[in-house]
């Protein structure tokens, strides 16, 4: 059983970090020193998040694997000499990063929700991550994002491979069904309801495009016409979704 | 290391992977596009892997329902 209020997430977000863990445990079991660097843009950390700050990010988490590099290093006591330290310019990180990512035999590089980067950063990143590409061939990057992005990334990366994220019927029945078991007022549900509730939502997935998959989500289906006339149906999934 | 970037990544990834539902997605892994991606059999030509979804009500969404698995891993994924 999944504990209370636990936030399941079905996101584009939790491909990342699926992605991001199989390349991770990859990397552990072949016994080969593959790099591997996530980073996940978000919206509300915008300013925090500058192309410099995200670079380093991937230079920090490769780095971090082993010994620090001797040209790091001097980078870093050159830098502490001034004003107090300075930090690098970007031309300065990506010229490190691509030194860095050379050195290793393989370097995977994940960046969730490109869309939240941005837009001036956007093409700058896309380029750093060209130039890495370009100069290290064997580099994979995963880019997650809405799909407006898709034009920007074409530009720099023209024979990029696109895969739309849509689980399968099996995620979702999977997903109804514990959300399902979370329900606090079991008395409530029968086996015979809980089937229907099952039923009815595969097939209505078959017809819709349902953007907000949670509990809440069986409210908003509470608003069709056929859920309305079934009112123990109806009853329970308004009930359920406002306990949440 | 924080002289390279204040940014601690690691620790958005452990919260998202601590809320994954087990089993989620991983059709993904199993697609042949996936595999060569990962496996670097197109060179830089092939570096690179995108994954839109659209927007939903705040961060937790489906965008599309399939019927099945094959399905998903064809008629959904395209070449660029």
């Amino acid at each position: 059983m999944i504990p209370r209020k636990k936030r399941i997430q079905l996101t584009v977000e939790n491909t990342s970090s699926l992605v991001i863990d199989s390349l991770c445990d990859q990397a552990s079991v072949g016994g080969l020193r593959v790099g591997v660097a996530g980073l996940y843009y978000d919206f509300l950390s915008q300013k925090e998040q500058t192309i410099t700050n995200m670079l380093g990010a991937i230079l920090k988490q490769l780095v971090g694997m082993g010994n620090i590099p001797t040209y790091l290093r001097e980078a870093f006591q050159e830098g502490r000499k001034d004003i107090g330290g300075r930090g690098l310019l970007l031309a300065d990180l990506t010229r490190m990063l691509r030194r860095t990512i050379a050195s290793l035999p393989q370097v995977f590089i994940c960046i969730d929700a490109l869309d939240e980067c941005l837009p001036r950063d956007l093409p700058e990143l896309l380029e750093s991550l060209g130039d890495i590409v370009r100069e290290s061939p064997k580099t994979r990057i995963f880019l997650t994002g809405r799909p407006h992005v898709k034009e920007a990334i074409q530009r720099f990366f023209a024979k990029a491979v696109v895969i739309l994220i849509c689980p399968n019927m099996d995620d979702v029945r999977n997903y109804v069904e514990m959300r399902l078991d979370m329900d606090d007022e079991p008395e409530a549900m029968s086996d015979g309801l809980r089937g229907e509730i099952v039923k009815t939502i595969l097939e209505k997935m078959c017809d819709m495009c349902v953007r907000a998959f949670s509990i809440s989500t069986l409210s908003t289906m509470c608003a069709y016409p056929r859920f309305r006339a079934d009112f123990s149906l109806l009853r329970y999934t308004w009930t359920l979704s406002w306990k949440r | 290391m924080r002289w390279l970037s204040p940014l601690e990544p690691n620790i958005r990834h452990q919260g998202v992977r601590t809320n994954r539902f087990c089993g989620i997605g991983d059709w993904l892994l199993e697609t042949c596009e996936f595999r060569e991606w990962r496996c670097s059999e197109g060179g830089a030509d092939g570096a690179v892997l995108f994954c839109p979804g659209n927007p939903g009500v705040g961060k937790t969404y489906l965008r599309q329902a399939r019927d099945s698995q094959k399905e998903a891993n064809t008629a959904d994924s395209r070449k660029y």
